[in-house]
């Protein structure tokens, strides 16, 4: 709390220090230097033109209030200077109400945990004899469940050991009824499978009857036709005999015919023969005749030979011509009688020649009969043969036809048979058949039945296994919720243990913290002590800091002086102010050193209240630093105002040198050697210079004029250009845009107004 | 003459675009925050030198929108700009404990101009989406705001790139401009 106050107080007189302190001093420079500046220095040079030492008087007069200013803040700094005095008193008064409070509290605070300790022990010891009984008692009693269990758990697990047996032999007798089953359907599989081939063979035997009933039919068609056929021909037969018989009857006439005429013709050869034999003699006699008239002709020749020869003799040619004529007599008397004879023989020869003749017609006659009758009987011969050929045929057909009719009994008998016999097999297989299937429909039913005996054993069986594995669950169920008991009993046992380790632990630290606490409080004392010492170093350092501020403020009557100095020598302000900074800073260092020793001996509040202070003082010093950073670039913002300014100056000073060389010849040095940073300056800057003016051509007029100030400060501008530029833009726009700076604002116009016109020409000299 | 015509033209319009800088040392967002305000978007920025001017529109009022470059060398040119600006967004990052000091120092010459004497102080405590940012009031007090006299000022806590508080920000811009006038 009253840290708190203090911390406040302290920040409090920091920052009336520090920000107005710090801030006041280039605030007032600033104002002086580059507000008031211009005006002044333009004042000044005004002056400097008429250069009367009226001018002089009145600048000292000016130097003189400045100097009153400066004293005046001076008050200002004695009067916080006191205030920082009352502060440190009430600090102190603070530390020591603190240091009571403090000391009061911790005993308090001591006594009560004392109290505390012996409570929490007494109650602890009591609590955990308690606790001990009745986890001795609890353990006894788990332990006489934890048997119990395990005897139920090996009961458990034998009968879990019985049901595998039980379930191994189910599965055992389930295998071996699937594999009858399977067999007896193997096996009713193969019968119907043979019952389908008798099947199959039944109907083909069936189809070869119908096939040999049918050619049967057609044998017996062939049969009966040749049996008419036959009838036919033993009719024919029959007529063709008759014919025969005539014929034969025929033949038997025509060769009784043909005997008598052959007797007739016996005899009319006999007859022939006669005359045959007569001719001959008649043609032996006529040839005796012929001899004798071929013996008498010869006489005759021979006696006509002597008739010539005897003419001589012509009486014996009368007498042999009487005996000729006589001869010639004789011969035509036997001439006649043959030609008598010849006649009588021409007409019987005649007379028998047509009876030949008469004969031979009629033996003609009969033999064209006989040939007739003998054409009729070749014919009917023919015939007969024909008939007897036709009657072998017939035979030899009906002989055939027998065969094959004896054929076709056979075979219809074998057929017969085989169909018998066939039929015998089919009724025989379908007994068969019916037997197997009634056997096989008993196996069955006979497997079914033992099946469901199986099923029903076997539901019988999962029925107890489902029993057993629910006892079994349960029993796991119940075994592992005593187990989880256990375990929770072990670990609550355990626990128990540890919370007693633990209290036990406790008890010690307990005492232990106290034999340190009392250890502690011997050395609070001794720190206490300690502190009260290190209290008067603190004042010591105190009155060392009072000091110091007597020391800055000599410092700041030393700066009045300095100030009382031409304006020229305001380049060495900032090291002046620098310095007085690090004297403000050393102070702090050596707080924090004196103050670093002490603390090791404080006591532990009193250590963090110091530590505390430190840091405060720590941040105070950091606070100080950072100020004194922004100091010195504020002090280089400073200076380069003051180059820019006295980089303006210097021009009116060329002008005014030759008249009056007096105070002003110091500025110049340090604008000069200024004026080589301000060219580094412009070249980074240059950037920003090409950016602004790019923009400033392609922006907007409204925003244009905003940028005017701009270029014509990076473009050192002088205030008529600058004037002359928004004139332009303002002539281009018709009228100025909204929030256009007002040209005649003071801040612009006032040292605008003093400025000569060839100024800038005169800085791009001088760079 | 200027001056003249200006009023005239105020008078005539009523509202005139207000003229916003936003300012602030380098790399603390504020060419993001002046996109974010415009467009609504994260853009990717390269560090500006120069500036960068941009007209947004706000609850029906128009700003004009100048976002200074805030690297140290072209730092003194603001002042530049300072003429007839209504209201100055000094964006500081909260990450930079290091350089809050130099910031505070710049604000504190900024405020010292007389051209701003009457500009509304809006302070972004920006990058607030960053783990070891500072808290607002840690940096009202860093930058030394509760010592400030005869200004109006706030300090809002904001993300550019998230795009959290600006719009709680714009917001009180927009009241405070308004019930100025």
């Amino acid at each position: 709390m009253f840290a708190k106050l203090k911390k406040k107080i302290a920040e409090e007189s920091a920052g009336a220090q520090r920000p107005g302190g710090a801030a006041r001093i280039p605030r007032s420079v600033s104002k002086e230097s580059v507000a008031s500046m211009g005006a002044d220095s333009g004042d000044d040079f005004a002056s400097d033109g008429s250069s009367s030492r009226e001018d002089l008087s009145s600048q000292l007069l000016r130097r003189n209030e400045q100097i009153r200013k400066l004293e005046a803040r001076l008050s200002d700094y004695a009067e916080q200077v006191r205030n920082l005095q009352k502060i440190k008193e009430k600090l102190e008064i603070a530390l020591e109400k603190h240091q009571d409070s403090s000391m009061r509290k911790f005993q308090e605070q001591n006594e009560t945990f004392q109290a505390n300790r012996a409570k929490m022990a007494e109650g602890l010891a009591l609590a955990l004899a308690r606790k001990d009984q009745e986890w001795l008692e609890k353990m006894d009693h788990l332990e006489k469940e934890k048997r119990l269990l395990t005897a139920q758990l090996q009961e458990v697990k034998n009968q879990s050991l019985n049901l595998f047996q039980r379930r191994d032999e189910m599965d055992e007798l389930k295998g071996f009824q699937q594999q009858e089953i399977s067999k007896v359907k193997h096996m009713l599989l193969t019968k119907e499978e043979s019952l389908g081939k008798m099947e199959q063979e039944l109907e083909a035997r069936t189809r070869e009857l119908t096939r040999t009933q049918e050619e049967l039919m057609t044998s017996h068609k062939m049969s009966s036709d040749l049996s008419q056929k036959l009838e036919e021909l033993q009719r024919h037969y029959s007529t063709l005999e008759e014919q025969r018989d005539h014929v034969t009857a025929s033949k038997a006439g025509a060769e009784n015919k043909i005997t008598a005429l052959e007797q007739k013709e016996q005899e009319l050869q006999a007859f022939i023969q006669q005359l045959s034999i007569d001719l001959q003699k008649v043609t032996a006699e006529t040839q005796d005749k012929d001899r004798l008239i071929t013996h008498l002709q010869e006489k005759v020749g021979s006696l006509e030979k002597r008739l010539e020869l005897n003419l001589s003799g012509e009486e014996h040619l009368q007498e042999l011509l009487k005996e000729k004529t006589l001869a010639e007599q004789n011969l035509e008397d036997t001439r006649q009688q043959l030609l008598a004879a010849r006649s009588s023989q021409a007409s019987a020869v005649g007379e028998l020649e047509s009876r030949v003749k008469d004969l031979e017609l009629t033996l003609q006659a009969s033999q064209e009969k006989l040939q007739q009758s003998r054409a009729i009987m070749a014919a009917q011969e023919a015939q007969i043969q024909e008939l007897a050929a036709a009657s072998q045929e017939s035979s030899r057909m009906q002989q055939q036809a027998l065969a094959l009719e004896q054929q076709y009994a056979e075979r219809t008998h074998a057929l017969e048979a085989q169909i018998t016999a066939l039929e015998q097999a089919r009724a025989a297989d379908q007994t068969a058949a019916e037997h197997g299937m009634r056997e096989l429909k008993q196996e069955n039913a006979a497997l079914k039945e033992s099946r469901n005996e199986c099923e029903r054993s076997l539901q019988h069986h999962q029925f107890e296994l489902k029993k057993l594995k629910e006892e079994w669950s349960q029993r796991e169920i119940v075994s592992v919720a005593m187990a989880q008991a256990l375990e929770e009993v072990r670990k609550q046992r355990e626990e128990f243990q540890q919370q007693a380790a633990h209290l036990t632990a406790l008890m010690d630290e307990k005492e232990q913290s106290l034999q340190e606490k009392t250890e502690e409080l011997l050395q609070k004392e001794q720190d206490l002590l300690a502190l009260e010492k290190g209290q008067e170093s603190a004042l010591l350092q105190l009155h060392q800091l009072q000091s110091e501020l007597e020391a800055l403020r000599s410092l700041r009557a030393e700066e009045a002086a300095a100030r009382e100095d031409l304006l020229g020598l305001q380049g060495q302000e900032p090291r002046e102010l620098r310095v007085s900074v690090k004297a403000t800073q050393d102070p702090a260092y050596q707080l924090a050193a004196t103050e670093g020793t002490p603390n090791g001996e404080v006591g532990a509040v009193e250590l963090g209240q110091l530590q505390k202070e430190k840091q405060d003082l720590e941040q105070q010093l950091a606070e100080k630093n950072k100020t004194i950073k922004q100091m010195q670039q504020r002090m280089l913002e400073l200076r380069k105002t003051l180059q820019k300014e006295l980089k303006i100056r210097p021009d009116n000073e060329l002008f005014d040198v030759r008249e009056k060389p007096g105070p002003e010849m110091p500025t110049l040095a340090p604008s000069v050697t200024s004026n080589a940073d301000l060219t580094d300056a412009r070249e980074i800057n240059f950037e920003y210079l090409k950016h602004v003016v790019l923009k400033f051509m392609s922006c907007r007029e409204s925003e244009a004029f905003h940028l005017i100030k701009a270029v014509s400060v990076l473009l050192n501008f002088s205030q008529e250009e600058e004037s002359m530029l928004k004139e332009t833009l303002e002539y281009k726009v018709g009228f100025p845009p909204p929030g256009l700076p007002h040209p005649a604002s003071p801040a612009l116009q006032g040292p605008a107004a003093a400025l000569p016109p060839l100024g800038c020409a005169q800085v791009m000299d001088l760079t | 003459m200027g001056g003249f015509f200006s009023s005239i033209f105020s008078s005539l319009f009523g509202t005139r675009e207000m003229r916003i800088l936003i300012l602030g040392l380098d790399g603390a967002g504020k060419t993001t925050i002046l996109y974010r305000l415009q467009v609504g978007e994260v853009v990717t920025t390269i560090p500006t030198i120069g500036f960068n001017v941009e007209t947004v529109t706000y609850k029906n009022l128009k700003f004009q929108v100048w976002d200074l470059g805030g690297q140290t060398s072209i730092r003194p040119y603001w002042r530049c700009y300072y003429s007839n600006t209504d209201a100055v967004i000094y964006v500081v990052d909260s990450c930079d404990r290091d350089r809050i000091g130099i910031s505070k120092s710049e604000l504190v010459a900024m405020l010292e101009e007389e051209e701003l004497r009457k500009a509304i102080l809006v302070v972004f405590a920006n990058k607030q989406d960053m783990e070891q940012a500072m808290t607002p009031s840690e940096m009202a007090n860093s930058l030394g705001l509760p010592a400030l006299k005869d200004r109006k000022w706030q300090i809002f806590k904001t993300s550019a790139t998230k795009g959290t508080g600006l719009d709680e920000a714009m917001e009180w811009l927009v009241e405070t401009l308004k019930s100025r006038q």
